[in-house]
């Protein structure tokens, strides 16, 4: 019997790169072609912890190009700093690609990208595809510091029009991202990654605008694909991302509870209820 | 002469398992969530989440919280009642390559009864388990596992329904637990999971609030085990039928505790979490380890390390 044998969405990869864009922010390139290759803009993997001694951590999938995939994330805790500590050549067991991702299909010429933070790892793969058709994608990245705008002149390489962001304003304007997202004209749609208030403000902005805003959820996971039902977010029972069997505790309720990692990360602002 | 393979292949009750691991009720969803990771061939089976009778929403967020060798979690007992769940859900359960085990929960005796023989009822499960014992619903939720009396009700009342193997799943969270297992023994239960998750919680000292939306929550993972170990290991010692030992198994070593303590199977919960490819390997541990020990079945090992409890007795006259 093989110890080991290895499942459509299981891999072992061999770490290619390990760079610190900034003091505590990391990007790992991955050789893992069968999860490059697979990838969509949002979606993300779990990362089996080398000691196998805590849970799997969720990240975004930062980047896939040809064989490589790469993940980009912040030393928050102990699971990041084991990671953090992962050398080129070594291995890595992740299971991936997870969740549903930013839905791009819709074609919009002009788009508004909001990242908070760490949130910048989500969409990178979507502000690349927007670009390749041409869209017009402005990116609204805020940080705590300028060191803390990792990767933002990338996006502006590509062709990104920027609106920084910093808490300490040593880069752009000093303050919230979504303030300068309120004072901007209105693009056809927004992508959102980033903490949770910043969220929450995006669809406020989106809803009192009229715009159709998209947001990728964080929380804590359980297992990451579904098993569980630990990182739920309320959402309203009609949505089509709502899990499929009746909402209603005996009372009756018109909102369900969801699976981040499952049925999200990426939700319509409009349609949660959080 | 090359060593034949050790059998793993293990029974509960009337449950025929190919290999002695189940996968946690609530951990492990239907199995679907998790077969494009892990190979459901080269499991016993899985023990589906808890279904009740009416539907529920569930509990309010957060419903987990990390945890140093562990994690605290609150579900709520999420689920789409038993109705839907046969009409819409259960039928894509069949033909999996393991076993499917049922779980019922509920709020009243009947509620157990009936849950119970409409479960049983279905070609899909093979075995039902009681839930007596889940801590993160309000009130009545965990009441049943925590009184011999209850519990005896339950599990009389659910027996009378099917002839089905029917598993109780005992709570750590109480006096003593041989009490409520030789009870769920006399009423006819066929066999034991011990245990569920340890009741506990974690505080925001930021927010000074506790970190979960139902303020407590049910611990499990490796911070747990020790506490499951010594659970399965009274229990062997109190009752005949067998146990399915659980609590932070993470590694053949850990499942190795369990089957010595008195486990004639064991369950694999939040481990699934860190690895899904962790069941499999212990699986091909297990063999290796017997087969390099020369014993023929997994059998052969169940209990052996039970030699009683030592107490005070033992020190009578002993000044030390």
């Amino acid at each position: 019997m093989a110890l080991l044998d290895l499942h459509p969405r299981m891999h072992v990869a061999t770490v290619l790169e390990h760079s610190e864009p900034a003091n505590g922010t990391h990007v790992l390139s991955l050789d893992a072609p069968d999860l490059a290759r697979a990838t969509r803009a949002g979606q993300y993997v779990m990362v089996v912890p080398p000691s196998g001694e805590a849970a799997a951590t969720a990240l975004a999938i930062y980047d896939n190009s040809g064989n490589r995939a790469s993940v980009l994330f912040f030393v928050t805790g102990k699971r990041t700093r084991e990671l953090a500590a992962v050398e080129a050549g070594d291995s890595l067991a992740l299971a991936g690609p997870l969740g549903n991702g930013f839905d791009l299909s819709r074609g919009a010429r002009d788009v508004a990208i909001v990242a908070g933070g760490v949130g910048i790892a989500s969409v990178w793969i979507c502000a690349r595809e927007l670009l390749a058709r041409g869209a017009r994608v402005r990116l609204f990245y805020g940080a705590r510091t300028a060191e803390m705008l990792v990767e933002a002149q990338r996006f502006a390489d590509a062709g990104c029009e920027l609106i920084l962001t910093t808490d300490d304003g040593s880069c752009g304007e000093r303050g919230f991202v979504t303030d300068a997202l309120a004072r901007a004209s209105m693009p056809q749609e927004i992508l959102a990654c980033g903490p949770s208030p910043m969220l929450r403000r995006v669809g406020e902005i989106a809803r009192e605008r009229g715009v159709l805003a998209q947001l990728s959820l964080e929380e804590t996971f359980g297992c990451g694909v579904g098993g569980c039902w630990g990182c739920v977010v309320p959402l309203v029972a009609s949505s089509a991302q709502a899990p499929g069997f009746p909402p209603a505790d005996a009372g009756g309720s018109d909102v369900v509870y969801a699976r981040i990692c499952k049925e999200g990360p990426v939700f319509w602002a409009h349609e949660l209820r959080w | 002469m090359v060593n034949a393979t050790p059998s793993l292949a293990t029974k509960i009750g009337k449950l025929e398992l190919n290999y002695p691991t189940l996968m946690g009720s609530g951990c492990y969803g239907s199995g679907e969530e998790f077969a494009p990771f892990a190979d459901l061939s080269k499991i016993g089976g899985v023990v589906l989440k808890s279904v009740t009778r009416l539907p529920r929403l569930g509990n309010s967020t957060p419903r987990l919280v990390h945890t140093p060798a562990g994690m605290l979690n609150a579900i709520g007992l999420q689920n789409p009642g038993i109705d839907w769940y046969l009409e819409r859900e259960l039928h894509k359960y069949a033909n999996r390559p393991c076993k499917i085990v049922g779980s019922v929960a509920g709020f009243s005796v009947d509620d157990y009864a009936d849950v119970c023989r409409r479960l049983a009822q279905r070609d899909e499960i093979e075995a039902i388990e009681l839930n007596v014992s889940c801590p993160n619903v309000a009130s009545e939720g965990e009441t049943f596992g925590c009184y011999p009396d209850l519990t005896a009700r339950v599990v009389e009342a659910a027996r009378a329904t099917t002839d089905k193997t029917l598993i109780v799943k005992l709570s750590p969270n109480v006096t003593d637990i041989t009490a409520v297992a030789r009870r769920a023994e006399s009423c006819g239960a066929d066999a034991l999971a011990v245990i569920n998750t340890v009741r506990g919680m974690a505080i925001d000292v930021d927010a000074w609030r506790p970190r979960l939306g139902n303020v407590t929550g049910g611990l499990s993972g490796p911070a747990i085990r020790p506490i499951a170990v010594l659970a399965v290991y009274e229990v062997a010692a109190a009752v005949k039928i067998p146990i399915v030992g659980q609590g932070g198994i993470e590694t053949v070593t850990d499942a190795l505790e369990f089957f010595l303590a008195g486990a004639t199977a064991i369950s694999i919960g939040t481990a699934n979490f860190t690895d899904p490819r962790i069941p499999q390997r212990i699986v091909a541990e297990l063999e290796q380890y017997l087969r390099v020990r020369g014993v023929g079945s997994l059998a052969e090992i169940v209990g052996r390390a039970n030699m009683g409890i030592s107490n005070a007795h033992q020190y009578e006259g002993d000044e030390g």
